[in-house]
This record gives C-alpha cells, sequence and structure tokens, in this order.
C-alpha cells in the first residue's frame, strides 16, 4: 500500500469518525426537544474543525508509524512520492464527491422548499459535505485497486 | 464504434534489461512503483510523457512498449 492509499485510508475513517460523531450529536439534539439555532452553528463548528484537525493528527500519526515499519522491515525509507496516477484519481474522485454532494444539496433545498425548517436544511447541508468526503475516499480507493 | 486499450510490453522489456526492477524503473521514470505495478496490470493508461520517457529509458521506440488494440 502507497502512502498515498494509507493517507486516503485515514481521510474514510476520520470522516466515518466526524459522522458518528455528527448523527449522535444530532440524535441527542433531536431527544432534547425542537432544535435550536446556536446549538446547531456550534455543531456545524465543531464538525468542520473536526474534520481538519482528525485528519492532520491521523496523517501525522500514519506517516510516522508506517515509516518506522518501513524502515524495521525493509531498512528503506518509506516514499512520499506523489505522481500523475495519484493526481489523476484525486482529480477523478474529487469529481465523483461534487457529483455527489450537489445531490446532497440539492434535496436539502427541497427538505425545505417541502416545509421542514431552516434548521433541517443546514444539518444535510453539513451533512452533504461529509458524505462527500466519504464517497471521494472510497473512490479514491476503489480506483486504487480496480484501475481506472 | 469499437473500443480500444492501450496495452503494453513492461515487464517484459524489465526482464531483458537485467532483470530490472519495478522499483529501479519507478525511480528512473519518476513515479511510484505502484503507478508501475498499475501499467504491468493495464489498470493504468501512462500520460504521453510517461509513455515517452519509459521507452527512453529502455532505449526502444514507443510502439515497442505501448500498442492500442480493439478489445476482446
Amino acid at each position: 500500500m502507497s502512502y498515498k492509499q494509507k493517507s486516503v485510508v485515514i481521510s474514510l475513517a476520520s470522516h466515518i469518525l466526524v459522522l458518528a460523531y455528527f448523527s449522535i450529536k444530532l440524535n441527542q439534539f433531536y431527544k432534547a426537544g425542537p432544535l435550536v439555532p446556536s446549538q446547531v452553528f456550534r455543531l456545524w463548528g465543531v464538525i468542520i474543525v473536526l474534520m481538519i484537525l482528525v485528519n492532520i493528527v491521523g496523517n501525522i500519526i500514519a506517516n510516522i508509524v508506517s515509516s518506522v515499519i518501513q524502515m524495521a522491515r525493509t531498512n528503506e525509507v518509506e516514499d512520499f512520492v506523489e505522481d500523475e496516477r495519484d493526481k489523476v484519481i484525486e482529480l477523478k474522485s474529487a469529481r465523483n464527491a461534487y457529483i455527489v454532494s450537489s445531490i446532497c444539496v440539492a434535496l436539502s433545498m427541497l427538505a425545505f422548499v417541502l416545509g421542514q425548517p431552516a434548521l433541517v436544511m443546514f444539518n444535510l447541508l453539513i451533512l452533504s459535505g461529509i458524505v462527500g468526503g466519504i464517497f471521494e475516499d472510497i473512490s479514491q480507493l476503489v480506483m486504487y485497486r480496480k484501475g481506472f | 464504434m469499437e473500443k480500444y486499450h492501450i496495452t503494453n510490453n513492461i515487464r517484459k522489456l524489465r526482464f531483458e534489461h537485467g532483470e530490472m526492477t519495478q522499483k529501479d524503473l519507478a525511480e528512473k521514470a519518476g513515479v511510484t512503483r505502484q503507478t508501475i505495478i498499475a501499467m504491468e496490470q493495464d489498470k493504468y493508461s501512462p500520460s504521453l510523457e510517461l509513455a515517452f520517457r519509459i521507452a527512453l529509458i529502455f532505449g526502444v521506440p514507443l510502439e515497442e512498449v505501448f500498442s492500442y488494440e480493439p478489445e476482446k
């Protein structure tokens, strides 16, 4: 597994963790009664910061651990090269993520049009970002494994 | 329209060039070993620049490394 594939796996794990956190928090809000704007917007901020932090910290830890394992096993330094194939895979999966996110954003707008409160739309918007991120990571892994 | 795909002789050429390893070829071509593996398995078609670079490494014309054939 290349350095890029490892970082995609870390990104996928962090997106799933953030999605789990978001779902649990949202469930708590719904059980507590009607949605409160300040709580929802605070959750937005927490989710965005979490996505960045978990990804960065996860990548740093994974790179250190895999470098140590590689050095111990083969006595060679881990290769952190990114080539044209990595870039093409990144672009193609970003396109897939944009398509999924756009559909989710349209659905959240539709929910608003159909009479749901604005806070539901905002929750669906952040959800579309996380789902798009997960789809991007899965697309990358599939393209690395199966080719394109 | 008939579908075509790009195939290559990289594996054969590597062995004809002193059993060059995938890692050596990757380093000379400036790509990762995974990209060489993907090309050998016909899972990735390289850019024109990389294709020329690989042909140059083996010292053969481009068409001896890559061919464009109808899909079976």
